[in-house]
């Protein structure tokens, strides 16, 4: 038996819980992921997808379907943004994927990328300082030393997948013109990975201090706002409180979505809930995180 | 003074083709090569670890290579650290406050400075005695107009943690790094 998921007509944070609820829990049946009428979507729906179609491979042994989205535009997009490649392993494919050939200077600053251990984050810092300097400068007016902690927060963002979900995940990092509230051009950083997710990953060592408040979202709090890691080493746990302090500085938004919990970093020009309980279960982590231009940034151009 | 740079401890443990201190696995092998080295000196040798070849430093790396280092060998030998961007440094502050810990860096024109957690009249004392070379106490307190038990203090914890050395009742940085001939890993 196929149950329908129709992916959001416009797919990112905002509508990523509405997807989240069409996922469900997950039950014996087959999943069409339905995107034709998709008109956008953004890094962290791009990857929120693959981990859906993950979680789909690890439990039924068998690809989910996927009808790609109509608009010959928003299919180049998802092309140009690398995700047919990953997709394929997880996703019997439904529609003509379209071919693009590999540009230089873009809006997607990094595609799709896998990673699974620290060469690929070796790999992922690599290339965002060879690729994305220039742009983050021009277009963002970020300095040098915000150019590299945006490498730095980069880093430790992939690296909470190699640590802590037991299994693969993906980055992709894009500019684009933050058209809702902010009106500026912002970068884009989304991080996901269908993994165990925050709560499993602190269980042992955070459950028993709790008690009966343990969930995802007292997880998240540990992780982000005490800096709590899984590992007795003091040294450990500082990731996340690190981009929390980068994304600080620069009017930065951070995201982390696990189970059925967000936490939320929300700068002055969002309107978002600093912790959101009870939401539809997903896969594993997702993290988001935005970074708007600062005085000196260039205009944007395409409108999102 | 024991020279070591980072770039080439990094090709030498783990790639030749990486030229960014990141994950902490890397930091890892990094550490551990360090410490191979130092083992071949004495305690109390100056360590110089030399970031000028370094392009991004997470946090993790900082944490392994800096924090780590610090806390399992800072009472045995003082550490200078070399040629730090500002986002180095930024990455360095941040864990080193998590440990309470300070280090001395020195840029490349030869100025000595400390980062890391260290109470406002400690890094007074520093910057004196950075500009002057050594002092005594006493030279110390008139210097900063200082009560001479805040300006000895201050000396005392600067010295415990290895931020600076004591020599015949006068006190001042770690001798400052020169390259030039001598041994280098």
């Amino acid at each position: 038996m196929t149950r329908v998921v129709e992916v959001p007509t416009h797919f990112d944070d905002r509508t990523f819980d509405q997807f989240a609820d069409g996922v469900g829990a997950g039950g014996a049946e087959r999943l069409l992921f339905d995107a034709h009428a998709t008109q956008w979507a953004s890094p962290y729906g791009l990857l929120g997808l693959l981990v859906a179609g993950q979680a789909q491979v690890e439990r039924r042994r068998e690809r989910a379907l996927l009808t790609l989205p109509e608009d010959r535009d928003v299919a180049h997009y998802w092309a140009r943004a690398g995700f047919f490649r990953q997709a394929a392993e997880y996703f019997e494919l439904h529609g003509k994927v379209p071919r693009v050939a590999a540009s230089g200077e873009s809006d997607v600053l990094l595609e799709v990328t896998p990673v699974r251990g620290a060469d690929d984050v070796h790999g992922v810092v690599d290339r965002i300082q060879q690729r994305a300097a220039a742009i983050l400068s021009r277009e963002l007016g970020l300095e040098a030393q915000a150019t590299m902690g945006f490498a730095m927060a980069l880093s430790e963002a992939c690296q909470n997948i190699v640590e802590h979900a037991g299994t693969l995940g993906w980055v992709a990092v894009q500019t684009y013109n933050w058209r809702r509230t902010l009106k500026r051009r912002v970068v884009v950083i989304a991080v996901a990975d269908a993994g165990i997710g925050f709560r499993r990953s602190l269980e042992a060592t955070q459950a028993k201090r709790y008690g009966d408040r343990w969930s995802d979202g007292t997880a998240l709090e540990a992780a982000l706002v005490q800096g709590v890691s899984r590992f007795r080493d003091p040294g450990r746990g500082q990731g996340l409180a690190g981009i929390r302090r980068y994304l600080g500085r620069w009017s930065g938004k951070l995201s982390v979505r696990s189970g059925t919990a967000r936490f939320t970093l929300v700068p002055p020009w969002d309107d978002d809930v600093p912790l959101a309980h009870g939401l539809a279960e997903f896969p594993g982590s997702q993290v988001l995180m935005i970074i708007p231009a600062q005085n000196g940034g260039a205009a944007g151009h395409a409108a999102h | 003074m024991r020279h070591i740079d980072l770039k080439d401890v990094l090709q030498r443990t783990v790639s030749d083709g990486y030229g960014d201190l990141v994950t902490r696995r890397t930091g890892q092998a990094v550490r551990q090569a360090i410490e191979r080295d130092l083992a071949l000196d004495g305690d109390g040798q100056t360590a110089a670890i030399d970031f000028g070849t370094v392009r991004c430093l997470d946090l993790s790396c900082a944490d392994e290579i800096v924090g780590r280092l610090l806390r399992e060998q800072g009472a045995a030998r003082a550490f200078v650290l070399l040629n730090l961007t500002a986002a180095h440094r930024e990455a360095i502050q941040f864990v080193l406050e998590r440990h309470r810990l300070a280090v001395v860096v020195q840029d490349a024109g030869g100025a000595l400075d400390v980062v890391g957690a260290l109470p406002d009249a400690a890094r007074r004392v520093f910057g004196a005695l950075a500009q002057a070379g050594t002092a005594a106490p006493e030279d110390v307190a008139r210097r900063l107009d200082l009560a001479p038990e805040v300006a000895r203090a201050a000396l005392d914890e600067l010295l415990e943690r290895g931020l600076v050395v004591a020599n015949a009742g006068t006190y001042g940085p770690p001798a400052p790094y020169r390259a030039g001939p001598g041994p280098a890993v």
